[in-house]
């Protein structure tokens, strides 16, 4: 099976046609699907957040069977995760896409999940801290996407289990939990 | 007999005839009567040897193929009911029972990346992988007999030829003589053009565009068009094995 460094990549990767649009509509609902959980899953794993549409990006070609996916195809993989609410357009060219292979509410968990397991239910942190402190290492907090981070505390907060509030610093919020 | 003139020499040789008829009628009878009496000895030693050699029959796929070629020849079915001598001395009904169960699970699975049609050694394979924990072994001609099984009780399973290659039909998708042509041609690179099937088959343009249409709509094959030549290509994934996909230049 071929890799991607780590990544063991399915075997459609290394089948020709799946490059290419289909045309027939049940084909290419299959195709789609394929797709779309691959994207998903190496994304998950490599902890990519934001896709360029025209860059280079490992999934977009195998060049073991020399071929590339069109722009079109790009597109249409992409736009079919947005619609599944797994990613959201940065802009409205569709040339950079946020990938979300843990849904917001995840997110939310993940950090409650955090919080409970270092005792920070009466802390407060900084946004920074949450996503690269000492304590998020080996977590999926660690490098998250900031504006995801933001989004999950957002949620929490209206939830009412924090409250996020102005830092000292011109760039960085603080978070006061209160779980 | 001396033949006499006259009725009563006519008479006499109408007796004779009659007499020659039944005894004509009692030899064949014995004929058949024999006959039936060696085929049912030999019905009754096939069931000896079958009751004797039960774990070889169900271990060795080799051995079984072997077994049910003797069976036919004597006119003896073990898969004709799954009741009766032979399904209970031999489990064989459930046998065949369970694979053609186990035929229709993977069918249906792959149904979605090959469109109803599936190569007999991939699916062979997949059962196979399927069964790994299983004791009994599966040949091809296990698969074959499940399938004719399956056939029988009307699931719209079909074994058809494309060249070398024996595919596994599992929907109601009638394959034409010109599809399967196609299909015969894939089996070289798992592809065709519209080019290669003008050319190699002698068809015009239409008759190949047709044909290719038709496969595409039915699932059966994909279209390529990322191939540094510009040339469109047509892959069929029922003549490639789907467990691992082949790179092609």
């Amino acid at each position: 099976m071929q890799k991607l460094g780590d990544f063991k990549l399915p075997h459609f990767f290394n089948y020709p046609p799946y490059f290419t649009l289909q045309p027939v509509r049940e084909t290419r609902e299959k195709q789609v699907q394929l797709w779309k959980d691959l994207i998903l899953d190496y994304c998950r794993t490599q902890k990519i957040f934001v896709l360029g549409l025209e860059e280079e990006f490992p999934l977009f070609s195998n060049p073991v069977i020399e071929r590339t996916l069109s722009h079109e195809a790009r597109e249409a993989f992409l736009s079919a995760l947005v619609s599944e609410g797994r990613a959201e357009w940065l802009d409205k060219g569709h040339r950079k896409c946020r990938i979300l292979w843990h849904r917001i509410q995840d997110w939310a968990d993940s950090i409650l999940k955090f919080v409970k397991d270092n005792g920070f239910e009466d802390s407060v942190m900084t946004v920074e801290e949450i996503r690269s402190g000492i304590e998020s290492r080996g977590t999926e907090l660690h490098g998250i996407d900031r504006t995801i981070l933001i989004r999950a505390l957002k949620i929490l907060e209206q939830k009412g289990k924090l409250a996020i509030f102005k830092g000292t610093s011109a760039d960085d919020e603080g978070v006061k939990f209160s779980v | 007999m001396r033949r006499r003139p006259g009725i009563g020499g006519l008479q006499t040789a109408a007796a004779a005839r009659d007499q020659y008829r039944l005894l004509g009628e009692n030899v064949a009878k014995l004929r058949t009567d024999l006959m039936k009496e060696q085929l049912a000895t030999f019905r009754s030693q096939l069931e000896e040897f079958a009751r004797k050699h039960k774990n070889d029959i169900r271990k060795n796929p080799a051995f079984r193929s072997q077994f049910h070629e003797m069976c036919a020849k004597v006119g003896v079915d073990p898969l004709a009911s799954n009741k009766g001598f032979w399904a209970e001395l031999l489990g064989i009904g459930d046998f065949y029972y369970e694979l053609g169960v186990q035929i229709v699970e993977i069918c249906l699975s792959t149904r979605p990346l090959n469109g109803g049609l599936i190569d007999l050694q991939e699916l062979c394979k997949l059962l196979r992988q399927k069964r790994k924990h299983d004791r009994e072994a599966v040949s091809e001609d296990d698969c074959l007999r499940a399938i004719s099984k399956l056939k029988t009780l009307g699931s719209g399973f079909e074994v058809i030829s494309a060249g070398k290659k024996k595919l596994v039909r599992s929907v109601p998708t009638e394959l034409k003589k010109d599809h399967n042509e196609i299909l015969e041609l894939a089996q070289a690179q798992g592809y065709v053009t519209v080019d290669e099937v003008e050319r190699r088959l002698s068809w015009t343009h239409g008759r190949a565009i047709d044909a290719l249409d038709t496969l595409l709509d039915e699932g059966l094959a994909m279209i390529d068009d990322g191939h540094s030549d510009g040339k469109r290509r047509y892959w069929f994934p029922c003549v490639s094995s789907i467990s691992s996909f082949g790179a092609d230049s």
